[in-house]
């Protein structure tokens, strides 16, 4: 069948000097989306005169576990939403700092200002320690568990005596101790995701380290960072390395012996905090880097580019966020937590639960009845059905949408039109109508025709907009029109709103004048500048 | 006679310093044998209904003086029918006879009327002209109704023309004759008349007679006549068997506003009348006192007559109104339940008969004017008076194709407004400005239209006077830069708007995509010229806010996606003395930039913006200027109270000469000295402005003696312009010129246009394009074929027996794994099965 070929209906749309110069910012790409998505709140930790220095989640799925060291203890929140549970004190005249969990979560071992390591039950968090580990001489800012293979008895520390120890945690023994680790202290470190014996530290003498717990004793590999190391972390992969310090982070390819592959300037403060986050949605993952200026930054480090920020009331310490994607967390210098919690629809929300729960409380659901041909159903069947490889795909003819006021104008009923538009509230298609109106000469009689409170809304919207410079140049010849023809039921109307409006507009318009001012006055201070530097040229 | 080249009125042309012409202009009257051929085109296809073949595969349409028949599977010409010496008007297919024999000899005829005052037949398969009948008077409307007459004993088909003439009744020459002074507004210029085709005379006297020519419409079965006189519908009952002009009877409708139009129902007695303020009069029942002949005029008046004014026979009269102006056309569905209507709204609006109840076929871009069915009333056309003939598929009314002729000038009130359009000389295309906001490219040398650009984003919206338009489009010389300046007035100085769009061209000519928007160049100023640079991408617009601008187009810029753009930007920005610049042209080797500012010409270095040199003051504000080829000469036109067409030299910046003639148009050949002006001869009293007649005049710069001269009509808002040989032009004309620009094309002031050779001396011969898609189609499949389409050639399935079928002794083993219903009766197969299970014992015999 032959394409009708008569022309398509064109809605009206202002021109395009009309439209912001920098795109449409109301578009926002799908990363910005779905870290909008997220809904944020506070967890609540007292007193404001710590700071939260380390967060972590515990790596059991089931139910995400946060343990945040703040002050003398570290406190735990679980559940979905976190609920605080009871808090662990870990040493009751020192900070604690750096929890990390076991691989399963059920062991949890943190630092203290004194050096000394203590490992507790995530279970029972007010049992008191299960071991303790004492060997440095100063705080202990580094305390990790490996991560991968399932060691569930070595446990890596380091502090600010520049001393590694390598843990047996059962039998409170280090397997190996290196003093001198590094020529500073010692603040950073992660355990490689795809290895239990490699470990990275990292240090305020700038470099980086990576040990083998198998060799012990020298570092396998060691590069520059070229500023104080505050965080370091494995990506996922195993084979490249993220390190945080200054304002940059930096990415390393450790298996191709430490070579830089880049290198990000994201933070115009001094960074702290490194974690991946996975996003839910596709399941990728974005490493994300906390800062002192208040922002998390998302680095999707597969296309190597920053994708967004988010940003924070306070200066930020640490940042996790949980294994599912679901919570985000950043801990503040002020001892707040942020949490921004991703906001669910209908399904994810069932699967989550089916997930979360260890029994299915839900019941079976019943079988799909067959359908028969007094069901409604029974006609609506195979309409979801999809078109197979080879199927010849008769689309159906798009839709075309219009806007309310498209429509109006359609009808020729103007005054609606304009009346709609300005119900809307969208300054362009406001100026789109109006633009119309203009080429179907029907402006000014709408304005006429307008009653009290559509002329209060003209009279709203001429406030709001008329000094944009992109609709100036229309809205203040309207403004002019508004007031000459409609002075009368202005002043007439009984209810003051009108006045109130044009009282509005008033000092709009003084602002306005002000401004022009100014801008003129930089206009002068300007203008003999650049005529001086086109001499210069010639 | 040629529709536009004509002699020059006897009357000399108004000029101040007369041109010394030669002697005798050469006039186009007669064409020589062999000579310069010439390509006329650009005809309206709007100008008369249309019609279609018997069997629905040709549409006739009145395009000028002939007649083209276009396929309506493909949209394309098929042929021409050439013969009338005036404008077509009136295209009639004669309906095919009961008889198998006289309809296959009948099915391809057709009559024609025209304002040369011949009726012709044809048969338009084969292009042939069959038979004339004079009529004396032009004819400005024509029905032939289905009737017959009897002829000793059978009944025969006997064609008479019911014509609508153009001329003075007999007792008004007479009066005239006698000296009785007779009113103007009195005079009944038109007059209704019957012919009996076949004998090729007037039968008895005429019908009716009006103040202007009718237009005629006939109800399906022919029995019913009507013309919309005025406030009344004249309606006439025609004795479809055994015809006689004495029988013919007549009765009036009345209205209070002027109708406009009407249709008959094809089956019942119910006609619809279309008024000029939008309403549609449905009258039922008309006639039913005198038509019917007896006398029941009695028992009518205690009848109940719905809105039926005064004595008015008819039953009832319904109103409806949706259209806000004139009606254009009505026209019954085949079946009678829809009303069809159409008017300045360019909408298709379909009336259920019964409710009342629309349909709408809406944005068909212009006014509509006729709807015609085909008579199996599967397609229909509708024509819109942007030249536009949209075949419709006919219930779901879908545009199956559209013939396209040039656009028609936009009519508007405004005189200030010029008509503009832009010549490609290279591909031979000319851009018109359209009504709803598109730049139409036509071929000239092929007489069809190429393509269409949408300019600006808008609707086609029906108002009485225009506040948007298109008002310039330039196009470089090689046609692959395009410029056009749109301009939205404002409303009590809200919202006007100027907009300057630089376009590319696309993948072939006509083509062109938007580059870059530039909305108010001049600030609130309009342009007043915008031309290319003839080498680079350069170009100036002129503006009557005191400056031009230089653009030139930047091509390494670069986008944010990553897409190198080609966008425009403005180089430098000139003024001269405050003064509006008026006009602006480059010199041919691009190095000088001339730029009017009122009556002094600027000359520019474009490239630093630097003035070069001043030339001395025209006597009025120059509307254009163009420099003649390569040479040093520059022509100027001021078009105001104080015309003239002046040459300056600008190598030593002075006048070469000047003439004091009301030019039009002028254009410049691009390689030599030569250039054309369009001048308007004195308008003779009485005759309308626009149909003003004016001469062409070629100069060569140097000497002010014309070269040649031609006489032309309606040069009232022409154009003329020099284009390249086109390829299909034909072999004649060798190339002496080498391609170059020689031809040169004039387009009047309704868009008609030819294209001649003006240096020739010998009379050209006029030719249509020679290369035309005349296609022969193939045979419309019809019955089975035209719904199903072919059926496939059916194989008989050869038995497949390669494997032997060997009988078991076991058959219930095979018979079952045939259909049930192939199943042999259980009585045969009970037998057959016991049989199988008796083991079988040799019988020996005994």
């Amino acid at each position: 069948m032959a394409a009708d070929t008569s022309k398509p209906l064109f809605p009206a749309a202002p021109h395009a000097s009309l439209l912001p110069s920098h795109g449409n910012a109301n578009r926002l790409s799908p990363e910005a989306a779905y870290w909008r998505n997220f809904r944020s709140s506070t967890l609540d930790t007292g007193s404001t005169a710590f700071s939260v220095t380390h967060l972590a989640f515990s790596p059991a799925r089931a139910r995400p576990t946060l343990a945040a060291a703040w002050s003398s203890a570290v406190h735990l929140f679980a559940g979905d939403p976190l609920a605080p549970r009871p808090k662990v004190t870990v040493c009751k005249d020192a900070a604690a700092y750096s929890p990390s969990f076991r691989c399963d979560g059920a062991l949890l071992a943190a630092g203290d200002g004194r050096g000394v390591v203590r490992v507790f039950r995530v279970d029972k968090p007010t049992a008191g320690p299960l071991r303790t580990l004492s060997a440095h001489a100063a705080q202990t800012r580094v305390v990790r568990y490996p991560e991968a293979g399932g060691d569930k008895v070595h446990l890596l520390t380091a502090g600010d005596d520049a001393l590694l120890a390598y843990w047996d945690v059962p039998s409170e023994t280090p397997v190996f101790t290196v003093p001198a680790a590094h020529r500073d202290y010692i603040r950073a470190g992660a355990p490689s995701p795809v290895d239990h014996n490699l470990f990275a530290t990292g240090s305020y003498d700038q470099s980086v380290k990576l040990w083998d717990a198998r060799t012990g004793k020298a570092p396998a590999l060691t590069f520059s960072h070229g500023a104080s190391v505050e965080s370091v972390l494995f990506l996922p992969s195993g084979g490249l390395l993220a390190t945080a310090g200054g304002t940059t982070v930096k990415i390393w390819d450790v298996i191709g012996g430490g070579r830089l592959v880049h290198s990000v300037e994201s933070h115009v403060k001094t960074i702290f905090a490194l974690a991946l986050g996975k996003m839910g949605a596709t399941g990728e993952t974005r490493l994300l880097s906390a800062g002192s200026d208040g922002y998390v930054k998302c680095f999707d480090y597969g296309e190597l580019k920053m994708t967004h920020s988010m940003r924070y009331p306070k200066e930020l310490l640490s940042v996790a966020c949980s294994p599912c994607g679901t919570v985000l967390v950043a801990g503040s210098s002020k001892g707040d937590i942020f949490v921004r919690r991703r906001k669910k629809n209908a399904t994810e929300e069932e699967e989550e639960e089916v997930v979360g729960s260890e029994f299915a409380w839900t019941m079976p659901k019943p079988e799909k009845q067959a359908l028969k041909p007094s069901y409604y159903r029974y006609f609506l069947r195979g309409q979801n059905e999809k078109a197979k490889e080879g199927d010849f795909v008769i689309s159906r003819p798009k839709k075309a949408k219009f806007a309310e006021h498209d429509k109006l104008l359609r009808k020729f009923r103007h005054k609606d039109a304009l009346v709609s538009a300005l119900a809307k509230n969208n300054p362009r298609s406001v100026v789109a109508v109006m633009e119309e109106l203009v080429a179907r000469r029907k402006l000014v009689r709408c304005i006429g025709n307008l009653d009290v409170a559509e002329l209060g809304l003209l009279l709203d919207f001429l406030h709001r907009n008329a000094t944009l410079p992109r609709y100036a140049r229309l809205l203040l010849g309207v403004a002019n029109k508004v007031l000459e023809m409609r002075a009368e039921d202005i002043i007439s109307e009984d209810g003051g709103k009108l006045r109130g409006c044009i009282r509005n507009l008033k000092r709009m318009v003084v602002e306005e004048i002000k401004i022009q001012h100014t801008l003129q006055e930089i206009q002068g201070m300007i203008s003999p500048m650049l005529a001086l530097s086109a001499n210069r040229l010639e | 006679t040629l529709p536009l080249l004509s002699p020059p009125s006897r009357r000399p042309p108004p000029l101040a310093s007369r041109p010394h012409f030669p002697a005798r202009p050469r006039t186009l009257a007669k064409p020589a044998a062999a000579a310069a051929a010439m390509i006329t085109g650009g005809q309206s296809y709007v100008s008369a209904p249309p019609a279609f073949s018997a069997d629905g595969r040709f549409l006739l349409v009145c395009s000028g003086r002939s007649v083209s028949v276009f396929s309506t599977s493909t949209g394309m010409l098929v042929s021409e029918l050439e013969g009338h010496e005036g404008d077509v008007t009136a295209v009639v297919v004669v309906p095919p006879q009961s008889s198998a024999a006289a309809a296959a000899k009948l099915a391809t005829h057709c009559w024609t009327a025209g304002l040369d005052g011949f009726l012709i037949y044809w048969d338009f398969a084969t292009a042939e002209l069959v038979r004339k009948v004079k009529v004396d008077a032009p004819v400005h409307s024509m029905v032939i109704p289905n009737i017959s007459k009897k002829l000793k004993v059978t009944e025969v088909y006997a064609p008479f023309a019911f014509v609508s003439v153009e001329a003075l009744s007999n007792k008004a020459i007479q009066d005239k004759a006698k000296g009785k002074p007779v009113a103007k507004k009195k005079e009944l210029w038109g007059q209704l008349r019957i012919y009996d085709l076949w004998k090729g005379c007037q039968v008895g006297s005429e019908l009716a007679q009006t103040r202007k020519p009718e237009k005629i419409v006939v109800s399906c079965s022919g029995e019913f006549l009507g013309i919309a006189n005025k406030r009344h519908l004249y309606i006439w009952s025609i004795p479809t068997k055994d015809f006689n002009h004495d029988n013919i009877r007549k009765i009036k409708l009345g209205h209070t506003k002027k109708l406009s139009t009407l249709a008959f129902h094809p089956s019942e007695r119910i006609v619809a009348g279309g008024d000029a303020t939008g309403r549609i009069l449905i009258w039922r029942g008309f006639g039913k006192a005198k038509f019917s002949g007896t006398h029941c005029a009695k028992s009518q008046v205690d009848e109940e007559r719905d809105g039926v004014r005064g004595k008015d026979d008819a039953g009832t009269c319904t109103t409806w109104h949706w259209h806000s102006s004139g009606v254009n056309f009505l026209k019954f569905s085949s079946d009678g339940a829809y009303l069809l209507s159409g008017g300045m709204e360019g909408v298709i609006v379909v009336w259920q008969l019964d409710t009342g109840k629309r349909r709408y076929k809406p944005r068909l871009g212009s006014p509509l004017l006729f709807f015609v069915d085909s008579p199996d009333s599967s397609i229909s056309c509708v024509s819109c008076t942007n030249n536009q003939v949209h075949l419709l598929n006919m219930p779901n009314m879908e545009v199956l194709k559209t013939v396209s002729g040039i656009k028609m000038p936009i009519a508007s009130g405004d005189l200030s407004r010029r008509d503009v359009c832009g010549f490609d000389s290279t591909n031979g295309l000319v851009a018109i400005p359209t009504q709803d906001y598109c730049i139409q490219f036509y071929n000239l040398f092929e007489n069809t239209e190429v393509s269409e650009v949408q300019v600006c984003e808008r609707n086609f919206q029906p108002v009485d006077d225009i506040t948007m338009y298109i008002s310039l489009v330039s196009l470089s010389i090689g046609g692959n830069l395009m410029c056009t300046v749109e301009v939205k007035l404002p409303e009590e100085e809200l919202g006007g708007l100027v907009t300057l769009k630089f376009w590319n061209q696309g993948s072939r000519a006509g083509q062109f995509h938007l580059s870059t928007v530039i909305y108010e160049p001049h600030s609130d100023a309009g342009i007043s010229a915008v031309a290319f640079h003839p080498g680079k991408n350069m170009a100036v617009s002129s503006s009557f806010g005191c400056n031009f601008k230089v653009w030139v187009q930047s091509l390494a810029l670069q986008s944010s996606d990553g897409k190198s753009q080609s966008g425009w930007r403005c180089q430098s920005v000139g003024s001269y003395k405050k003064k509006p610049m008026t006009a602006a042209a480059f010199s041919g080797d691009g190095s000088v930039l001339a730029v009017a500012a009122e009556s002094v010409i600027t000359l520019w270095d474009p490239d630093n913006n630097a003035l070069v040199g001043v030339i001395a003051e025209a006597l009025s504000p120059i509307t254009k200027l163009s420099f003649a080829g390569d040479s040093a000469y520059l022509m100027s036109l001021s078009q105001s109270s104080k015309p003239q067409v002046a040459v300056w030299n600008v190598s030593n910046l002075s006048m070469q000469w000047s003439y004091t003639l009301f030019a039009e148009a002028a254009c410049c050949s691009s390689s030599k000295s030569e250039f054309a002006v369009l001048s308007l001869l004195s308008c003779p009293e009485g005759g309308a402005p626009a149909e003003q007649d004016g001469i062409i005049l070629i100069f060569d710069a140097e000497n002010s003696k014309p070269v040649s001269s031609w006489s032309v009509k309606k040069a009232k808002g022409g154009s003329i312009a020099f284009v390249k040989d086109g390829p299909s032009f034909d072999a004649n004309t060798d190339d002496t010129r080498g391609g170059e620009a020689s031809l040169l094309v004039y387009v009047n002031g309704s868009h008609e246009y030819v294209i001649f050779d003006p240096l020739k001396n010998e009379e050209p011969q006029i030719s249509k394009s020679t290369r035309k898609n005349i296609q022969t189609d193939e045979p419309a499949p019809i019955g089975y074929a035209s719904i199903y389409g072919e059926l496939p050639k059916l194989e008989l399935k050869k038995e497949v027996s390669d494997i032997p079928f060997i009988p078991s002794d076991r058959p219930w083993e095979t018979i079952f794994t045939g259909s049930s219903h192939a199943l042999p009766p259980l009585t045969k197969l009970c037998s057959v099965f016991l049989a199988s299970l008796l083991e079988k014992r040799p019988v020996t015999d005994e």
